[in-house]
């Protein structure tokens, strides 16, 4: 049925969601659309109650809009108090973090993840935003996950450039593919099931032999309705630009 | 008699002078928010040289500053404009040449290097960080557990910026500075530096702030000066007085050349002078 076919968008954007868990602190920072919109879907489509923090402070908010910026003042309208940046990150040092999203630019096997620099770091080829909370946040926090809009071999490394944050992710989801811990590594856990197995293994620097992976299941009536509510306009797609090559 | 504090209210210009070249600055907000821009865009007019901006999460600032040749340093945690905007290109650029030194820190790190100067210790302890390139990138050193834990922990050094500066919601005549929303790391900041500044977007009364002096971010005592600029954190937000303007934005990502002045002249801040 055409309806319970994933964008890339929507795969990343829903799996994403699919990590959050019932009665956890879950926090979206900077510079994090996708896993902003996450936290929303699972408010809207899941039975169980979580802790959504983010990084403007908000506490189980109620934004009358989802903003561009996923730092927007917006994710703390009709919140009931102000958790601002100092009491998160030193919540998560002391171990109350259980679900953190954090961004990255490459990641390797394990889990850790550059976001500083393409080349060496004394003579860039690319300077990259740099890490924010990472290399303090993803070692600390009970679990983190992270996403990429890029599924290749020079996103998903066997060597990172810089170790910006180590750690390991506990997930990571790109348009084709989620992984998740195992052992310490990530392994493939599902695919878009309108790509092969093979093509997955290809894409991805780091080995992997997709043992006991299966297709993504379809997202659910739920899932569908609550993004599209998320992005009536189809303006957040749109920007992501995400594609499955 | 009971005196008053004094009046620290000066002109935007008069603010900017405050600060000489080569000065370092802590600058509050982050991203596109609630940051002191129209201050910011002041030091350019100016004309200020050689400055160092100490922020964990600066974007439009740190752009500004690097598109006007006017900085030659930064301590920050994450650069970009965020958003649908990106990485921050003359930032990039900057840093790619050679023009700006970079000390790449983790946001947690920049704030505890503020916390050491804030509580007058010489290094202070900082969480997480295992594994990560950036200790020994900068230097950092380690320490055991002096009460037996085992665990090691980071010791982060001072940072002890030369201005704090702020953009804030209200602020009274003598200096009070009220924050409405997330302080984001403004207090910690303003424990930290030598000296703070403050704009704001409005004057209210002394009986305002003494109404609710839990809104009071910063007391008068600790405020050197400050000024009230309307629409300061253009083209950020203020929360709950605007939100981003994003034509502004985008206008001002869209410019290929490094020449400021049509961004600068469409400034609040300037159309109110020049209308003046």
């Amino acid at each position: 049925m055409p309806e319970e076919r994933w964008s890339g968008f929507s795969y990343i954007v829903t799996n994403l969601a699919r990590f959050i868990r019932p009665n956890e602190v879950t926090f979206s920072g900077v510079n994090s659309n996708l896993p902003m919109m996450a936290c929303l879907l699972a408010k809207d489509a899941y039975d169980f109650y979580f802790t959504y923090i983010n990084v403007a402070g908000g506490v189980d908010p109620h934004p009358t809009k989802v903003p561009i910026s996923s730092s927007d003042p917006m994710l703390a309208a009709g919140t009931q108090s102000i958790f601002s940046n100092e009491d998160f990150y030193d919540l998560c040092t002391r171990g109350g973090m259980d679900l953190c999203f954090l961004g990255a630019a490459q990641i390797d096997g394990e889990g850790q993840t550059n976001v500083s620099v393409i080349g060496d770091w004394h003579a860039p080829k690319v300077r990259l935003p740099g890490g924010g909370g990472g290399a303090v946040m993803l070692p600390t926090a009970r679990r983190s996950c992270t996403w990429r809009t890029e599924h290749s071999p020079r996103v998903l490394v066997e060597q990172l450039d810089f170790v910006t944050a180590s750690g390991g992710m506990h997930g990571l989801v790109t348009p084709i593919a989620v992984f998740v811990k195992r052992d310490g590594r990530l392994v493939l856990q599902s695919w878009h099931p309108e790509k092969t197995l093979d093509e997955v293994i290809a894409r991805t620097g780091f080995p992997i032999d997709g043992k006991g992976a299966t297709p993504t299941p379809p997202p659910t009536a739920r899932e569908q309705a609550a993004l599209a509510a998320l992005d009536l306009a189809g303006a957040f797609e749109e920007a992501a630009h995400v594609t499955l090559d | 008699m009971v005196l008053s504090a004094k009046d620290k209210i000066v002109s935007l210009s008069e603010l900017a002078a405050l600060i000489t070249d080569g000065s370092s600055l802590a600058l509050g907000g982050s991203f596109l928010h609630r940051g002191p821009f129209a201050l910011v865009r002041e030091l350019i007019r100016q004309g200020r040289r050689g400055l160092e901006l100490i922020k964990q999460s600066p974007g439009y600032d740190i752009d500004l500053l690097c598109r006007a040749g006017a900085l030659r340093r930064t301590r920050a945690g994450i650069v970009a404009m965020e958003g649908n905007f990106g990485l921050a290109r003359w930032y990039r650029q900057a840093v790619e040449s050679g023009q700006i030194e970079l000390e790449e820190h983790a946001c947690a790190t920049i704030t505890a290097g503020l916390r050491a100067a804030a509580f007058g210790i010489p290094f202070q302890p900082c969480g997480g960080l295992q594994g990560s390139a950036l200790p020994a990138l900068n230097g950092w050193k380690s320490c055991e557990d002096p009460y037996g834990s085992r665990r090691d922990v980071w010791l982060i050094p001072p940072i002890a910026p030369d201005f704090a500066i702020i953009h804030a919601n209200a602020v009274s005549r003598s200096g009070d500075a009220r924050v409405l929303g997330t302080a984001h790391w403004d207090r910690i900041m303003t424990r930290a530096a030598k000296k703070v500044l403050v704009v704001a977007e409005e004057l209210l009364p002394d009986e305002s702030f003494r109404e609710r002096p839990e809104l009071t971010l910063v007391p008068h005592f600790m405020v050197e000066a400050v000024a009230v600029v309307p629409r300061g954190a253009w083209p950020g937000s203020c929360w709950p007085h605007y939100e981003i303007d994003y034509p502004a934005v985008e206008a001002y990502v869209a410019e290929t050349d490094s020449d400021l002045s049509g961004h600068l002249a469409a400034a609040p801040e300037a159309r109110v002078s020049a209308n003046a």
